[in-house]
């Protein structure tokens, strides 16, 4: 066997060497192996195991054919075309067909021609077979977040969102970059998407945005994806603006006919729907100072807020804003020198194309309802509630939704595990939520109220839990919690507390990193500002997760994060 | 002379064995890789590809000629190569090169005397 393969690999060598020497090799190849088998019935040895031997010398001629063959063809170019330095052998006489050679034989022109025309055929099915294939990926499996995966889940819960708040989102911006992402809607649940709107969504939201509905939709990333979807599906492409802030997509006020217009010359001079809007300097000069303005107002850094008010102008009047001519560009523009000087990521000058409300929408009991209907349907999020082996609790939450829709669901679901001897709560998935929602689920887990630190607003009578809850008997228990790289926003607030009190074993991946969130003023017709109105002290004297995420303290991949949170809660209720 | 092989040295070191196999006496294929292992005393081994890429080179350069068959039992298909004189010149730079730099090597591995203040 060893020998056929030999024989082929010397055919496939170039011809020019092929002529010279495979003769030659293919007998040193029997040569050898004819050696060690004499070797072998002088030592008596053939039946006992060096034909092993034999078999490895074969072997390494074969390797050594091989290494010929490619150092032959990739490094040799030069011998290739040269003439045998020798005069052709006479065909082996073994038998074996083998390097005949053509010699001086030239084929007729019009074979070359033929064999051209067939050679670009080839090479055209070839090209197209291709392309074919290439076209077809898009049937490939394409891995989802399972949160997207229920696209009427997610249609329902943007449908009960009163106003249809959708960002107009670096993802709608990135179609210059990424347009399968939004135009063709070939990637429509993109987990690119998903993580732009996710924090755009945990970053700006209107300052009045205090009711339910709004609140979900500011902390959830469930509805902030399909408006961001619908969003940039409707965006044309060459509207490159910035970012990150909610426009009203359905019922925004337009301008009345006889009603006054809005001060602001942006509003005044670039209409609602203008394609290409156009700023000039003293547009850009009004702008900034509104800007400024309302930085120096809600900014929660004085300091930090007449410091980048500075920097604003010196970069006016060094004319570093004069290039930015359209509203997208200049938003972008000044957003870097604000981020520059102020170091603070949630600090953004936003345009939107569209003419932006005076106020934020209302909203209405019909959407509570839907809203309280939605959440039902879901039953509030919460995915699971089981007693593994060992009488382990089990909870997998992929939300945390308000208390006033499903406080009665939570407690049902604590008390299924009241009896349990350890709790693993499942965070994995969860996309967060709301705090009293947070606050009302770790009342189980204490014996006393205790403060749960939340980076996105002052303390509230919901940061302290509602410990002791009458009749449980989870406070003292072990608790695990899961994490993964999407555990986000209120779900890492769950995570940080829970480890910060140290009344939690984290087991799984770093989380997603979504802490602050910023409010969104609006300063004139087009343009906005995301501004950190407060920086809570946080009690536990560290930076919080924003941008970093929650270490775990067992870290292990999220599929395995559960079996070792079961080994973990095992192992110490064995040592009880 | 050496002018003229300058050009060709250093050699590699299956090229040096090539030519040293052959610096006595006409080889075949087989009987050069039977001889390089014996001058390497077995640490040396040469494989047919690596030899036949070696000697296309050698031949290509005029250092080493292929002489054809000798007839009689001899297998039809072997053939013989011989040193040619350039080889032969080529081999004795190189050896010459080769003691240089074993006595220089040998004048730095001694141990160093100690000097006498």
């Amino acid at each position: 066997m060893f020998r056929r393969t030999y024989v082929w690999i010397l055919r496939l060598h170039p011809r020019s060497f092929r002529q010279s020497f495979a003769d030659e090799m293919l007998l040193i190849f029997e040569q050898v192996t004819k050696d060690r088998e004499s070797k072998n019935r002088v030592t008596g040895d053939e039946v006992t195991g060096n034909r092993a031997k034999a078999r490895l010398t074969e072997a390494k001629l074969v390797g050594d054919g091989v290494v010929s063959l490619v150092r032959q063809w990739a490094f040799r170019p030069g011998f290739q075309n040269k003439p045998a330095v020798a005069e052709p052998t006479t065909p082996a006489p073994d038998g074996v067909p083998g390097f005949y050679v053509i010699g001086s034989f030239k084929p007729r022109p019009s074979a070359v021609i033929h064999g051209l025309i067939l050679s670009i055929g080839v090479l055209s099915a070839a090209l197209l077979a291709m392309k074919f294939s290439w076209n077809h990926t898009g049937h490939l499996p394409f891995p989802t977040l399972d949160r997207e995966e229920n696209a009427s889940t997610v249609e329902q819960q943007r449908a009960i969102l009163p106003t249809e708040i959708a960002p107009v989102s670096h993802a709608a911006q990135s179609s210059r970059g990424n347009p399968g992402e939004v135009e063709g809607g070939e990637r429509p649940q993109s987990a690119a998407a998903f993580e732009k709107s996710q924090r755009l969504q945990s970053g700006v939201a209107w300052k009045q945005a205090k009711n339910v509905a709004d609140e979900g939709a500011r902390i959830s990333g469930k509805p902030a994806i399909a408006g961001t979807r619908l969003r940039a599906a409707n965006e044309r492409r060459d509207d490159h603006r910035s970012t990150a802030f909610p426009t009203i997509r359905s019922g925004s006020p337009e301008p009345q006919a006889g009603q006054p217009e809005p001060q602001g010359a942006a509003g005044a001079t670039n209409p609602p729907g203008a394609d290409d809007v156009k700023l000039n300097a003293a547009e850009r000069q009004r702008v900034i100072e509104r800007a400024i303005a309302t930085l120096k107002r809600y900014y929660f850094d004085r300091e930090v807020a007449e410091k980048t008010a500075q920097a604003l102008l010196r970069h006016e009047s060094n004319g570093d804003d004069d290039a930015a001519t359209d509203g997208g560009a200049f938003a972008d523009v000044l957003t870097k020198q604000i981020t520059d000087a102020s170091h603070d990521m949630h600090l953004t000058l936003e345009y939107s194309r569209e003419r932006l409300p005076e106020h934020p929408p209302e909203q209405t009991a019909e959407d509570l309802a839907r809203y309280r209907k939605a959440m039902e349907q879901e039953n509030c999020m919460f995915r699971k509630v089981e007693i593994l082996p060992n009488n382990i609790g089990y909870l997998k939450l992929d939300f945390f939704p308000d208390t006033s829709v499903c406080q009665k669901t939570a407690t049902a679901a604590m008390a299924s595990l009241n009896h349990a001897d350890a709790v693993i709560f499942d965070l994995r998935d969860n996309s967060g939520g709301m705090e009293n929602m947070v606050g009302l689920i770790a009342s189980y887990l204490f014996d006393h109220p205790e403060y749960m630190y939340s980076p996105r607003e002052s303390p509230t009578e919901h940061s302290w839990t509602r410990s002791p809850v009458e009749g449980n008997r989870l406070a003292d228990k072990p608790v695990y919690v899961l994490t993964s790289a999407s555990t986000w926003s209120g779900a890492e607030q769950f995570s940080y507390d829970l480890k910060m009190l140290r009344r939690a074993t984290l087991v799984g991946e770093r989380t997603r990193g979504g802490a602050h969130a910023s409010v969104f003023h609006r300063i004139d017709d087009h343009f906005g500002m995301g501004i950190p109105e407060l920086k809570p002290i946080n009690p536990f004297g560290k930076t919080d997760w924003e941008g970093t995420g929650v270490e775990p303290d067992v870290k292990v991949k999220a599929a395995a994060a559960l079996e070792t949170a079961e080994k973990l809660a095992k192992n110490h209720l064995s040592k009880k | 002379m050496k002018d003229d092989v300058s050009e060709f040295v250093p050699l590699s070191i299956a090229t040096l064995h090539i030519l040293l196999s052959l610096a006595g006496e006409d080889r075949h294929g087989y009987g050069i890789m039977q001889e390089v292992a014996r001058q390497s005393e077995g640490q040396y081994k040469l494989g047919p590809g690596t030899l036949y890429d070696n000697l296309q080179k050698l031949i290509e350069r005029r250092l080493v000629q292929p002489i054809g068959g000798r007839g009689g039992d001899d297998d039809p298909r072997r053939r013989y190569y011989r040193i040619s004189p350039l080889g032969k010149a080529v081999l004795s730079v190189e050896v010459e090169r080769l003691e240089t730099l074993v006595h220089e090597a040998k004048l730095r591995l001694e141990p160093a005397r100690p000097r006498r203040a």
